[in-house]
């Protein structure tokens, strides 16, 4: 039997996190740039860093985390690969390594000042089991938005998806709708990375989008399933652990990591039918 | 439509030190098939950026249906780019891409809709018409990233229609396509020039692409125009060879334009 007053806002808060975080990696999967969701995280681990350096503790490490991801988002979004010449992947794996340079300068510097990193190192690995439900209601708010911003930018959204070039050849805001889906992907990030961690949230932001894209056709359906499929993964990951003990983290990877490989299985089985129905 | 599509004046651009393309003067008519020739790296798809805005000048003026392009804030070009049809040359064929064909083609009224507003019925009428006009029917909700390279064309073609834009900019829409599509293809341009009237700006490095309406080709090597004027008059064999080499012979028939090799071939 599941205590729900314990159990009651991990699970909600697996949900909304897989669910929100699924839903942004259609995008991110779509557009073939992965490395966007880590490079975000890192940038919010190295502003947490920071923060802590500077004596912020616990909820108050939000701040300098979502904005340091909000100052990368906004990188991102003013380099304009076609005029720098240099592929979105090439320039995310140098901000990637960057940030992650900057948090673990961040992290040395914990013992010369003799500060400590139990906080940061939270945000890291996460603390899946300590989600309360006013983390609860923060991650609600997080997917609230997100919800209310593709609302806002479904067409345009899509129209990114299938290409940038194409979209602002056909005179969509371009550069101001994708500058607002990086700052929604660092407030989601940052939001969630306290439950799910900085380094889980990568398989959230990819396994997901991933297992749907082998499933269904159509944007609308590609975006309600790997927000299914990220909210499965989330209260799944969190399921098994009650049920075996293992670390909540690892359950929600490879579990996600599962779905991927279960979609590609049912993908394949689905065209061979397809092929001896034709 | 009688008034000047594109007015280009003084126009150079510059790209890793390099000069890719100067025009002095070049002026397109509302309603001309203009044709823009030349082999790899003259600067042909440069031009066409150009007038999109994608790429800016180091100096010079490029007006597209009288509006200053580089002049232009963010707001205002993207209303100057709604008015204008766009297909690039190279494909967005990415295997996984989730949208279907109708998804596809319904992105070229993005920008027309506007902002907070979802595509109208009479959007999605639109959309459906040009899917049908280009026989595209069966495959409307097939997935993009499945279809052939000249299903691909075609629908980013329907994509460009469903703006009905005043001027159509094709960057070479036959690139790596196998004769029949190509034909598809170049009969398309023809047709849709025959019910619409629009201006088309295509460019091309191959002469059979040429449709039979052209009124005006621009020859450009290296950045500069070396050539224009009718295409029976500015495809010369001499000027063939002196662009892709000796032993290269054109043949005409019924206002189409062909290459074929007859003999040494040296540059």
């Amino acid at each position: 039997m599941i205590d729900l007053a314990l159990w009651g806002p991990v699970l909600c808060g697996g949900a909304l996190a897989g669910a929100s975080t699924g839903v942004l990696g259609t995008y991110i999967v779509g557009m073939r740039i992965p490395f966007l969701g880590v490079c975000v995280a890192h940038a919010a681990l190295a502003g947490a860093v920071l923060g802590s350096l500077c004596g912020l503790t616990g909820p108050g490490l939000m701040l300098p985390a979502l904005a340091g991801a909000t100052a990368m988002a906004l990188v991102v979004g003013l380099l304009d690969p076609e005029r720098i010449h240099v592929d979105s992947n090439i320039v995310l794996g140098l901000l990637f390594s960057l940030t992650m340079g900057l948090a673990f300068l961040g992290l040395g510097l914990f013992d010369v000042y003799g500060v400590s990193k139990n906080d940061v190192l939270d945000l890291l690995w996460g603390s899946v089991l300590a989600c309360r439900w006013r983390d609860c209601a923060i991650m609600a708010g997080s997917t609230a938005l997100e919800l209310l911003f593709l609302a806002c930018f479904y067409k345009e959204m899509r129209a990114i998806l299938f290409s940038r070039l194409h979209a602002a050849a056909a005179g969509v805001r371009v550069t101001l709708v994708w500058t607002g889906f990086l700052i929604l992907t660092s407030v989601v990030v940052t939001v969630n990375f306290q439950t799910v961690g900085g380094l889980m949230i990568y398989s959230l932001l990819t396994n997901p989008a991933a297992a749907a894209f082998l499933l269904v056709r159509g944007y609308g359906r590609t975006l309600l399933l790997s927000g299914v499929l990220g909210a499965v993964s989330g209260v799944g990951g969190f399921l098994i652990c009650k049920a075996t003990d293992l670390p909540a983290g690892a359950m929600i990877v490879i579990l996600s990591s599962l779905l991927v490989a279960l979609a590609a299985v049912l993908g394949r089985w689905r065209r061979r039918v397809g092929e001896r129905t034709v | 439509m009688s008034s000047l599509a594109v007015d280009i004046a003084g126009l150079e651009c510059r790209a890793g030190g390099r000069r890719t393309l100067s025009i002095e003067q070049l002026q397109i008519g509302g309603g001309e098939v203009f044709g823009i020739l030349g082999p790899n790296g003259a600067g042909k798809s440069t031009l066409l950026k150009c007038c999109l805005g994608f790429v800016r000048p180091r100096r010079g003026r490029v007006d597209v249906l009288g509006q200053p392009v580089a002049e232009l804030r963010a707001a205002a070009l993207c209303r100057l780019r709604r008015r204008l049809g766009y297909v690039p040359q190279v494909l967005t064929a990415r295997g996984e891409m989730p949208l279907s064909v109708r998804e596809v083609v319904a992105t070229g009224r993005t920008g027309i809709a506007g902002l907070f507003r979802r595509l109208n019925r009479q959007d999605w009428q639109i959309v459906d018409h040009w899917i049908e006009r280009l026989g595209l029917g069966p495959l409307r909700n097939s997935s993009y990233g499945e279809l052939s390279g000249g299903e691909q064309r075609k629908t980013l073609i329907a994509t460009a229609m469903v703006q009905e834009p005043q001027i159509l900019l094709l960057d070479e829409p036959t690139a790596n396509l196998d004769l029949y599509w190509r034909e598809e293809i170049v009969g398309l341009l023809e047709q849709l020039y025959e019910e619409h009237g629009l201006t088309i700006l295509l460019v091309c490095h191959e002469l059979e692409v040429i449709p039979r309406g052209c009124h005006r080709l621009l020859v450009l090597d290296r950045g500069r125009p070396i050539a224009s004027g009718r295409p029976e008059d500015v495809l010369t064999e001499e000027r063939i060879e002196g662009l892709y080499g000796r032993g290269l012979r054109i043949v005409r028939s019924r206002g189409r334009h062909a290459v074929v090799p007859g003999g040494r071939h040296e540059r």
